[in-house]
């Protein structure tokens, strides 16, 4: 969907320049998405957690960056916006509640590395033959007008695939509806657990998000939790 | 009761403009000298002719800051015969200002007048060996004491102006006594000699 | 040629701009903050009235050591003010002080997504600060400005997008092409919303949580010293700008006056600018710190609802006027 944008002002094909004599601004595109493939690798082969945070900032950056010179300003925006914003910083929260040491982290590391290899080099190759399938004799005309305006942007979003917007947030919704039934679930599940105790009943109740309340200290409970 | 939501918020941000448009409180004190109460405790003040090197500050000197050396001077007798006088004569008066807490009891419990509060304050030093001040700096500081305020207008007279007073009274008294015993008695001379006179 | 000169003399007046308008901020919450509390604040430095008293402690933040502790992450903790400050200055590129070409840094189409996606990227200032510190404040404060981000991004957002739906466009010169003085009560409920959030994004006091000094000292940037710490500050202060700036441009309708010539536009948006610099200054002196649980219930409870209550009205006048 976000390489969509920039197809849909696509000068005609045919009279494509070819793919020697490059311009300026397809070297920097090559540059700029060998240094985000860089970035990328780092960002799954690096041993320590919180770094492979920051390579991922750089590597949604160097996207932001592609999208850019490819003239789809508003798509690289919402990129950096959403992915480098909230996300990484989501991603990072999460980190540092859960365990973030500086140095390596040798037991973060997953058994099954072959396995993540080879979905990630299968998604690739689907992604891949998708848009060059979809894409294959379409060419952008960079030294125009910028042509993934936002107003371009939103008109074609909400004329041609309104009905994936809406499906996707339809998912997004169900998604975060979800995940409040999952919290919600837990803090009832520790309301019965202690429930037999005295008065922690009413407590439990109030307080929505405290899963890891045990009840308080000095009541007769034996902590089933733990 | 609880009065319009947010009317709690618009009262602080009222108390800080007004604030803000008042005069200030802030002393400059290195450029303009602060005005000081009367009474203020600065520093202490030595006026060594009053003082007998009796003691009492420094054994009543809660934090022991007071260093006081002295010796014995004998006087030949007043009078051919006599008795030898002997005087205290203060050798050394010094207050450790570093550990004073400036309770001014020693000025309290001087019987002498010889210890005053001066509102002098600016004796700081860089090192905490230097707040030992001798005698000389505590006579200097001596000089800045303030004059004693006035009484109040129907007060009692000060003792020590009373005894003054009383000791000038009775000096007087016998004076005039003397005059008049000597007056008496050259007249009875006279009456004596005219007595002779009056029948040679 | 030309349009290179042009260009770089654009970013040279955006870069003094940077660096100037931090500094008046600062000085003028020296003063302003003093005199609310009866004081006189700084009266040497420069000798009139101490208006070099920033100056000098920049001077003075310059000639101190560069400490980087011993178990930190040593690559992190030096890039991290740079991150915290940078972003701010490609903001202040596109904020329009007047109307045309001529009073913009760099005209960009999708200027509130711009703006809002730089700033953002300097929260990851202070998280990186506060992780590659190894010291357990530091963390903590990271951790209490990532929970404040998230949960404020929100409704700043929903804010700005009730603007940009009032104006129909996410230029920030569009919308303020589109201004009309009727918005003011119209979007006045997005703009507290906006500064509000705005205001706890940057960290700034009642919202400064992630820096409290009873409690964690001084959050993410505790450990740090010298030049790097006066960045961390001058990120702050050029937030303060921004903020001001933006909320200008997007709510107080940015050069439009209600009198004045048409070149004077740019003085319109300097004067609202200041004038809520000097509402920052004014609330951090009023208020104490909301507490952890008070801040997150803050923007959820009451700014979230707010700011979708006033898409909903900007809809409903949107299609009601069209």
């Amino acid at each position: 969907m976000l390489h969509a944008a920039p197809s849909l002002v696509a000068s005609a094909a045919g009279d494509h320049p070819g793919f020697l004599s490059p311009s300026g601004v397809e070297i920097a595109f090559l540059l700029v998405g060998l240094a985000t493939l860089g970035a990328a690798v780092i960002t799954v082969t690096t041993r320590q957690l919180v770094h492979a945070a920051l390579w991922l900032v750089v590597a949604l950056g160097g996207l932001a960056v592609e999208y850019l010179l490819l003239t789809a300003e508003f798509i690289a925006w919402v990129q950096v916006l959403i992915y480098v914003g909230s996300i990484v910083v989501l991603l990072l929260f999460g980190l540092m509640l859960t365990r973030a040491p500086i140095g390596r982290s040798p037991d973060a590391d997953s058994g099954n590395r072959w396995v993540a290899l080879g979905v990630a080099l299968a998604s690739a190759a689907a992604l891949v033959w998708v848009v060059v399938d979809a894409f294959r004799t379409t060419w952008i005309d960079l030294d125009g007008p910028a042509q993934g305006s936002t107003r371009v942007t939103g008109a074609f979003l909400f004329r041609n695939w309104v009905l994936p917007f809406e499906a996707l947030s339809v998912l997004l919704l169900a998604a975060l509806v979800g995940a409040i039934v999952l919290s919600r679930k837990r803090d009832t599940e520790t309301g019965t657990g202690t429930g037999k105790n005295t008065g922690t009943g009413k407590d439990t109740g109030t307080d929505v998000g405290t899963t890891s309340r045990t009840g308080p200290s000095g009541a007769p409970g034996k902590g089933e939790k733990r | 009761m609880p009065p319009i939501p947010g009317s709690g918020l618009a009262k602080g941000l009222a108390v800080t403009l007004r604030t803000m448009t008042k005069k200030t409180v802030t002393a400059q004190y290195p450029d303009t000298q602060p005005e000081l109460p009367p009474r203020s405790r600065g520093v202490i003040g030595l006026f060594e002719e009053n003082c007998t090197v009796c003691m009492l500050c420094a054994r009543e000197c809660p934090d022991w800051c007071i260093y006081i050396d002295s010796h014995k001077e004998t006087s030949p007798p007043a009078a051919p015969g006599g008795r030898e006088r002997s005087r205290n004569v203060l050798d050394r008066f010094a207050i450790d200002f570093s550990l004073c807490m400036y309770c001014g009891i020693c000025i309290e419990v001087c019987p002498f007048d010889a210890l005053f509060w001066s509102p002098e304050f600016e004796y700081a030093e860089t090192d905490i060996h230097e707040l030992t001040h001798e005698r000389d700096k505590l006579r200097e500081w001596m000089w800045t004491v303030p004059e004693p305020p006035a009484l109040d207008p129907a007060a009692e007279e000060p003792k020590e102006i009373a005894a003054a007073r009383k000791a000038a009274d009775k000096l007087a008294a016998q004076r005039a006594k003397e005059q008049q015993e000597q007056q008496q008695q050259e007249k009875e001379q006279q009456e004596q000699q005219g007595e002779k006179g009056g029948n040679p | 040629m030309n349009d290179v000169l042009d260009v770089a003399l654009r970013l040279a007046i955006v870069f003094v701009v940077f660096l100037v308008a931090p500094l008046l901020v600062g000085q003028t919450e020296h003063k302003v903050m003093a005199h609310m509390q009866g004081r006189l604040g700084p009266m040497y430095a420069g000798g009139f009235h101490g208006w070099a008293q920033l100056v000098a402690d920049g001077v003075k933040f310059a000639q101190k050591e560069d400490v980087v502790p011993a178990a930190a992450d040593r690559r992190v903790f030096q890039l991290a003010p740079a991150v915290a400050l940078l972003p701010y200055l490609l903001v202040l590129a596109v904020i329009p002080l007047g109307p045309g070409d001529g009073a913009v840094g760099q005209l960009v189409d999708a200027g509130i997504f711009f703006v809002l996606a730089v700033m953002g990227i300097g929260v990851l200032g202070s998280l990186m600060a506060g992780w590659a510190s190894a010291n357990k404040f530091s963390l903590l404060g990271g951790l209490r400005t990532a929970a404040q981000l998230l949960s404020y991004e929100l409704p700043m957002l929903l804010a700005a997008a009730s603007v940009a739906m009032a104006a129909g466009t996410v230029s920030l010169t569009g919308i303020l092409d589109a201004f009309a003085w009727w918005w003011l009560p119209w979007q006045i409920v997005g703009a507290l919303v906006f500064f509000v959030a705005g205001l706890a994004e940057l960290q700034r006091p009642p919202f400064d949580m992630p820096v409290a000094d009873s409690e964690i000292i001084f959050g993410a940037y505790t450990e740090y010293t010298g030049l790097r710490f006066a960045l961390f500050l001058l990120a702050e202060y050029a937030g303060i700008v921004i903020l001001c700036a933006l909320t200008t441009v997007l709510f107080l309708g940015g050069w439009h006056g209600p009198f004045g010539a048409d070149g004077l536009g740019w003085l319109w948006t300097l004067l609202k600018t200041a004038l809520l610099a000097f509402v920052v200054i004014w609330l951090r002196v009023s208020y104490p710190r909301l507490r952890e649980d008070q801040l997150q219930k803050l923007a959820w409870t009451t700014l979230v609802p707010l700011a979708l209550a006033q898409i909903a009205l900007t809809g409903i006048v949107k299609v009601a006027i069209s």
